[in-house]
C-alpha cells in the first residue's frame, strides 16, 4: 500500500566476518506512516541501527549481504537500488541525524556550507541560495542568530545545538522519511527534551515520518505512534505505544518496562536488570533467541520459533506464550508480571 | 530447528529448565599479554619478521664459530673478488729466471724490413701462468730483432697487435718473457721481427687461455697445501683457493666474515643503545608524568632542552671529546652520545602516557580501594605503558641502526678497521660500478634487519592496539 | 590567528638562539684548542684569528663576541680554507641544498598524499598490497643505497638508450635536480604514505564521512571534502619535522652525486675539523628548520579552523 511512506518486510542482513557469518537482521517488518513516528526499541546489538543503515544502502556490501526481504519507500523498492540511485534517495528523500552530533559533522567545514551541501547536490540549487536557505533552516530549528552561526565550525557549538543542526541539515531537501538513530542518547537529558519537542513540531509542520531509534522507553512514550521490539535480530513485539506500555505480552518487552528506574516517591527497590547477556550472533541457539533469559521459558521455546502471533489490531508479539496451549497457570503468572 | 509442520504436545509447553547458561560466557578469558600474543602470531608478516630478527640475532653470535675466516686479513692477490665458492688455480713452482732462448746465428744479415717473414714456430715454453708467460720462436732470416705484442683480442692485422711488451735485441735471441700484470684471461702473443727500428709486415700469433696460478711458496704461507707433502710433486696440479661466499672488499678481506663482525658491532649499537636509552626515558618520563606539578614541567624542560640540541653536531662532539685512542673501536663513545641524545623522545612519550593513564577511571577506582602507590604503579600504569614503550622500543631499532651506518658512511662513526655495516657501505660505494657486490651485501643486511623490525614493530603495534587505543 | 604566529615567531627565536649557545658551549666543550691542531697556521694569521675571535680572551667575552658576530650575521671564517667566509660559503651553497630539499619535499608530500589515499580507497586489495610492500622497503634501506642505485639506474638508462638523458653527477640544470631530489625524498614518502594511509583510515571510518554518505553526496565530494581534507591535517603537521629528515639525508645524497651543496661543505668540514664551518652551518641549518617548522605550523593553522578560530566559548 503506498499509504506507507516505510515498508520493511522479512528484511534479513548477514555478516561475513572471521569468526564466521553474523546473523544481525533476521526477518524484520515494520512501516511507518505519514506524519507517524515508529520507535525501534532495543539493547545494543539488537540489529535495529543494521535494519536502516541497510534499507539507506549504509552497508559496505562486501562484508556484508541482505539475503532477503524488502524496504520500499512510497511503494519504491529501496534494496537492489545502483548506488548511483539510491545516492539520490539519500538525502533528499530520506534524512537521517545520528547519536554523537560532535563526531557527525566535518569539523573543517563551516556549518552553513555543509547543511547547503545536500541541497546543492539534490536540488541543484545555486551556492548561495542554499546557504541563504541554510540560514534559514537553522532559525527553523531554533537557533539564536543563525545567520552568523551558519559561518561558523562544529566545534563552536555545545552537543544540543549541533543536534539540531544535523536535524536542519536532515530536513534540508524536505525528505518524506526521517531516521533518527538514538538522536539524544548523547545529550543530557533537559536538552534532550528541547531535541525531542523540535523534532515533534516539525514533524506537525511538514507531515513527514520519523523512524525513531532508542533503547531508552521514556523518549518512546513521548515521542512514538507506533513501536517494535527489537530482540537478537527480529521484532519481538510491535504495537502502537499504548499496546505496549499497558498491554504487551512478550517478556522481554516487560524485562524492558521492569527495568526503568523509577522515580515514585517511596519505592526503595534495587534496579531490575534482564540477568543474562544478548545471544551470541555467530551461533544463535535453535528456537526463540530471548529463552535462555526468559523466566517464563518453556521446552518449545528451545526448540522453535515463535511465529507472530496477532494480540488484537496492529498488536501481535512473537511469543510461546500467546499460543492457546499453554496451560492456564503460566499466563496468570505473566500476566503479573513476573 | 524443527519444521513447523511436526505437530506439538503439551509436555512441549511445561517450564525449560535453565542452565545457567545464560550468564555463561561463550569463550575463554585471556589475559591482554595472551590476546596480544595471539593477535601477534595470527599476522604472517609480523612472526616472519620475528624469525627474522631472531635469526639475525643467531647469525651474530654464533657467526664467529661456524664461519672461521678472519676478517682483518688482508689478501692482496684477492682484491675486490666477486662472490665465489673458492676458484680453482694452478699450483705452480715459484718463480726462477728465466734466460730466455738464445739461438747463434752462423752469419746474420739484415734485410729491409719488407722483406722479412713472420717468425715460425711461436710457442709457449713451459707451464704458463698468472706468474709469468714465455714464450719462443724460430729466428727469422735478416732480422736484427724482434718486437712482442700482446692483446686481449684476437689482432686483425700488423697495426692491430695490441699492447707493445717489448723488444728484443739481437737476431739471436728468439724469447720473451712477460710478467706484466697477467691475469686469468685470454691473450694473444704476437711476434714481429725488426729491421733496425723498423717492423716487418708479416707477423705471428699464438693465443694462451692463461689460468689462475698461485706459486707454491704463496700457497704454502696461506696455508692451502699439505706440508707434509713435498711441494714439487704439487706443482702443475690444480688446488681451491678459499671460498668467499660474498666475495672479497678493496683490501682482500673476505666480505663474510667482516659482515659478522659489522653485525656485532652494528645490532650491538643498534640494540643496546635503544634499550638503555628507552629504558632511562621510561623511568624519566613515568617519574615526571606521576609527580606531575612543577616538578614534571622542570623535567620536561630539560629534556626538551636536550631535544633541541642539533643531533648530528653532538654526536661528533661527544665522539671527538671522548676521544679516540688507537687500537679502539669508537663503539662505546657512539652508543654513549646515542643514549645521551635520544632518551628524551621515549621520556616525552611515557609522560604522555602516565598523565592519561593517571586520569583514567579505574586508577581512581583502585586508589579508592585502598591501593599504595608502589601497586599503582607497577600493577596497573606499567603494563600499559608497556605496550606503547615496546611498539616505540623496535621501531627504536631500526632508527639507531640507521643513526650508526649513517655516522660511519660519512666518517664519524666507529674507526676503522672496526667493521661495521655502514663503513662497509661507504667503502662499497667507492667501488659500486665495477664490483657492486662490496656495497649490496652490507647495504642487503642492513635493509633486511631494518625491514624485520619495522614489521615487527608494525604487527606488535597492531597487535597491542586495540587496547591502547583508548576510545 | 596572528596570536598563533606570535607564540610560534617567539619561541623560533629562542630556539634558535638555544641552538646557538648550545652550539657555541659544545665545541669550546672538546679538548684541546682548535688552531693547535692546525699546522698549516702561520703565526700572523693565528693572531689574526685569536684577534677576531678572542680566542685568549674569557670564555665569557668570547661567547659575547660570538653572538655579536652571529647577530651581525658574521659567521667567521673557514679555519681550513682562511680566504672563505664561512658566510660566503653558505651563500654559495645553501641554495643549491634548498633546491634540493624543497623538490624532495614537494616529491615527497605529493606522493605521499597519492599513494596514501589510494592505498587507503583499496585497502587490502593489489594496490594497497604493492603500494605498502614498497613503502616497508623505502623506509628500510638506507637513504645512500637508494642514492647509489639511483645513480646505477641512470648510468644503465643512458647506455640503454645510448644517449646521455640524465646527467649521472652534477648540478645545473633541471635534469641534473631530477633524480637527486628524488632519491631523497623517497624515505619520507614512504613515511608520509603510511601516515596518510592510516589517517585516511581513520577518517573513512568516522562518524561525519558516515553522516556525508547519508545524505547522498556525490562519491567525489565524500572523498574530496570529507575524507582527503580531514585526512591531511596530520601530515601537514608532521611536514616540519620531516623537512630535518630531508636535510640530514641531504648529505648522503650530494656526496654521491657531486652535488655542491651545503651539506658536503657540512661533512668535509667535520671530517676536517673546520670549527668555524661547522658552527655557522649548524647554526644555520638550525635557524632554518626553525623557520620551516614555523611556516609548516603557520599553513596548517590556514588549514585546520580549530586553530585558526578562537574559541568563542
Amino acid at each position: 500500500m503506498s499509504d506507507w511512506v516505510l515498508e520493511v518486510d522479512n528484511l534479513s542482513v548477514e555478516f561475513d566476518t572471521y569468526g564466521g557469518i553474523v546473523n544481525a537482521v533476521r526477518g524484520i517488518s515494520y512501516r511507518v506512516a505519514q506524519g507517524q513516528t515508529l520507535a525501534v526499541v532495543g539493547e545494543s546489538g539488537c540489529g535495529k541501527s543494521v535494519t536502516v543503515q541497510a534499507l539507506m544502502g549504509l552497508i559496505p556490501m562486501p562484508p556484508g549481504r541482505i539475503t532477503s526481504g524488502s524496504a520500499k519507500l512510497m511503494g519504491r523498492e529501496l534494496i537492489g537500488l545502483s548506488a548511483s540511485e539510491i545516492n539520490r534517495v539519500r538525502g533528499a528523500d530520506i534524512g537521517m541525524i545520528f547519536q554523537d552530533p560532535m563526531t557527525s559533522l566535518n569539523p573543517t567545514m563551516r556549518v552553513g556550507e555543509q547543511i547547503a551541501e545536500t541541497l546543492i547536490a539534490h536540488k541543484g540549487v545555486s551556492k548561495s541560495d542554499a546557504l541563504q536557505q541554510a540560514v534559514t533552516l537553522l532559525d527553523r530549528t531554533r537557533i539564536p542568530e543563525a545567520a552568523k552561526r551558519a559561518r561558523q565550525y562544529p566545534f563552536e557549538f555545545s552537543g544540543g545545538m549541533l543536534q539540531r543542526v544535523m536535524i536542519a541539515m536532515s530536513l534540508a531537501c524536505k525528505p518524506a522519511l526521517l531516521i533518527a538513530d538514538e538522536p539524544t542518547t548523547a545529550l543530557d537529558v533537559t536538552i534532550q527534551n528541547q531535541v525531542l519537542e523540535l523534532m515533534k513540531e516539525i514533524q506537525r509542520e511538514e507531515g513527514m515520518a520519523i523512524v525513531l531509534i532508542t533503547h531508552d522507553l521514556g523518549v518512546v512514550a513521548r515521542m512514538a505512534d507506533d513501536v517494535a521490539v527489537m530482540y537478537a535480530g527480529k521484532v519481538v513485539e510491535a504495537g502502537n505505544v499504548d499496546d505496549i506500555f499497558y498491554r504487551s505480552t512478550h517478556p522481554y518487552t516487560a524485562g524492558l518496562k521492569q527495568a526503568m528506574p523509577s522515580n515514585r516517591r517511596g519505592d526503595h527497590q534495587s534496579l531490575n536488570a534482564i540477568p543474562g547477556s544478548p545471544p551470541d550472533l555467530f551461533a544463535i541457539p535453535p528456537g526463540c533467541a530471548y529463552a535462555p533469559r526468559c523466566p517464563h521459558a518453556m521446552r518449545v521455546c528451545a526448540q522453535l520459533d515463535p511465529a507472530a502471533q496477532s494480540i488484537g489490531g496492529d498488536h501481535y508479539a512473537c511469543c510461546w506464550l500467546n499460543d492457546p496451549r499453554v496451560p492456564p497457570q503460566r499466563n496468570a503468572a505473566m500476566e503479573h508480571g513476573e | 530447528m524443527r519444521p513447523a509442520a511436526s505437530p506439538l504436545n503439551t509436555d512441549d509447553f511445561l517450564p525449560l529448565e535453565q542452565s545457567a547458561a545464560a550468564e555463561r560466557i561463550s569463550r575463554p578469558s585471556l589475559s591482554y599479554w595472551q590476546d596480544a600474543w595471539r593477535r601477534l602470531r595470527m599476522n604472517p608478516r609480523a612472526i616472519t619478521s620475528l624469525y627474522i630478527v631472531m635469526a639475525m640475532i643467531l647469525f651474530t653470535l654464533l657467526g664467529p664459530y661456524i664461519w672461521q675466516v678472519d676478517p682483518a686479513t688482508q689478501v692482496l692477490d684477492e682484491i675486490s673478488r666477486p662472490p665465489t665458492l673458492g676458484r680453482e688455480t694452478l699450483l705452480v713452482e715459484d718463480f726462477k729466471r728465466w734466460d730466455g732462448v738464445q739461438v747463434e746465428i752462423a752469419a746474420p744479415t739484415q734485410r729491409a724490413s719488407e722483406q722479412l717473414d713472420a717468425p715460425t714456430s711461436l710457442a709457449f715454453v713451459g707451464i704458463q701462468s698468472t706468474d709469468a708467460v714465455r714464450i719462443s720462436w724460430q729466428p727469422v732470416a735478416g732480422a736484427t730483432g724482434y718486437a712482442v705484442y700482446r692483446h686481449e683480442l684476437k689482432p686483425s692485422g700488423v697495426n692491430d697487435l695490441g699492447l707493445p711488451l717489448g723488444e728484443v735485441e739481437g737476431a739471436g735471441r728468439v724469447s720473451y718473457e712477460d710478467r706484466l700484470g697477467l691475469e686469468n684471461r685470454r691473450y694473444y702473443y704476437s711476434v714481429v721481427a725488426l729491421s733496425g727500428r723498423e717492423e716487418a709486415d708479416r707477423f705471428a700469433t699464438i693465443e694462451i687461455d692463461l689460468p689462475a696460478s698461485i706459486t707454491l711458496s704463496e700457497a704454502a704461507y696461506r696455508g692451502l697445501i699439505n706440508a707434509d707433502v713435498d711441494p714439487a710433486t704439487l706443482v702443475g696440479t690444480r688446488i681451491r683457493l678459499d671460498a668467499h661466499p660474498l666475495g672479497t672488499d678493496y683490501l682482500g678481506r673476505d666480505i663474510l666474515a667482516r659482515i659478522i663482525q659489522g653485525a656485532r658491532t652494528s645490532l650491538f649499537i643498534g640494540i643496546t643503545a635503544p634499550f638503555l636509552y628507552v629504558l632511562f626515558g621510561m623511568v624519566y618520563g613515568g617519574v615526571a608524568g606521576y609527580l606531575g606539578g612543577r616538578t614534571d614541567n622542570l623535567m620536561m624542560r630539560f629534556a626538551d632542552f636536550v631535544i633541541a640540541l642539533p643531533f648530528l653536531l653532538f654526536m661528533i662532539l661527544f665522539k671527538i671529546s671522548f676521544g679516540i685512542g688507537p687500537g679502539e673501536s669508537g663503539i662505546m663513545p657512539m652508543l654513549i652520545a646515542m643514549i645521551l641524545l635520544s632518551w628524551p623522545g621515549t621520556a616525552r612519550l611515557v609522560r604522555g602516557q602516565v598523565l592519561q593513564i593517571r586520569e583514567e577511571p579505574y586508577i581512581q577506582a583502585a586508589r579508592l580501594m585502598g591501593a599504595e602507590t608502589r601497586y599503582l604503579i607497577f600493577r596497573h600504569m606499567m603494563p600499559n605503558v608497556m605496550g606503547v614503550l615496546l611498539v616505540s622500543l623496535t621501531f627504536a631499532v631500526p632508527s639507531a641502526i640507521f643513526t650508526e651506518a649513517f655516522l660511519s658512511f660519512i666518517g664519524m662513526g666507529v674507526v676503522p678497521p672496526t667493521p661495521s655495516w655502514g663503513s662497509m657501505c661507504n667503502d662499497g660505494i667507492r667501488t659500486m660500478l665495477s664490483s657492486p657486490h662490496e656495497l649490496i651485501a652490507p647495504a642487503a643486511f642492513i635493509s633486511v634487519t631494518v625491514l624485520a623490525f619495522n614489521l615487527l614493530g608494525d604487527g606488535l603495534r597492531d597487535a597491542l592496539d586495540a587496547r591502547m587505543r583508548s576510545k | 590567528m596572528l596570536q598563533y604566529i606570535g607564540k610560534r615567531l617567539l619561541s623560533g627565536f629562542l630556539t634558535i638562539w638555544f641552538i646557538a649557545t648550545a652550539t657555541f658551549i659544545g665545541m669550546h666543550s672538546v679538548p684541546g684548542d682548535p688552531l693547535i691542531n692546525d699546522k698549516a697556521v702561520t703565526p700572523e694569521i693565528r693572531k689574526n684569528l685569536e684577534q677576531r675571535y678572542g680566542l685568549d680572551k674569557p670564555v665569557l667575552e668570547q661567547y659575547l663576541i660570538y653572538m655579536r658576530n652571529m647577530a651581525q650575521g658574521d659567521f667567521g671564517i673557514s679555519f681550513t680554507q682562511q680566504n672563505r667566509a664561512v658566510n660566503d660559503i653558505i651563500r654559495e651553497h645553501f641554495p643549491v641544498s634548498a633546491i634540493l630539499g624543497v623538490l624532495a619535499i614537494i616529491f615527497a608530500a605529493a606522493g605521499g598524499i597519492v599513494w596514501g589515499a589510494l592505498t587507503a580507497t583499496y585497502r587490502d586489495r593489489l594496490p594497497d598490497i604493492i603500494i605498502m610492500f614498497l613503502v616497508v622497503l623505502c623506509i628500510s634501506v638506507p637513504s645512500f643505497v637508494f642514492a647509489a642505485l639511483g645513480q646505477l639506474s641512470i648510468l644503465r638508462l643512458n647506455e640503454w638508450l645510448g644517449i646521455s638523458l640524465l646527467p649521472v653527477a652534477g648540478w645545473g640544470t633541471v635534469a641534473h635536480m631530477l633524480v637527486p631530489s628524488m632519491v631523497l625524498g623517497l624515505g619520507t614518502m614512504a613515511f608520509l604514505t603510511r601516515l596518510m594511509r592510516s589517517s585516511m583510515l581513520e577518517v573513512t571510518a568516522s562518524d561525519y564521512v558516515r553522516t556525508a554518505h547519508a545524505k547522498g553526496l556525490s562519491p567525489l565530494r565524500i572523498f574530496f571534502r570529507h575524507q582527503l581534507r580531514n585526512a591531511i591535517l596530520p601530515v601537514i603537521t608532521v611536514l616540519g619535522p620531516a623537512i630535518a629528515g630531508i636535510t640530514t639525508g641531504g648529505f648522503v645524497v650530494e656526496l654521491v652525486f657531486a652535488i655542491p651543496g651545503l651539506g658536503r661543505y657540512f661533512v668535509q668540514a667535520v671530517q676536517q675539523l673546520d670549527y668555524t664551518v661547522i658552527m655557522g652551518t649548524t647554526v644555520f641549518y638550525g635557524a632554518f628548520l626553525v623557520l620551516m617548522v614555523i611556516v609548516v605550523d603557520i599553513v596548517y593553522g590556514f588549514v585546520d579552523p580549530r586553530i585558526r578560530v578562537e574559541k568563542t566559548h
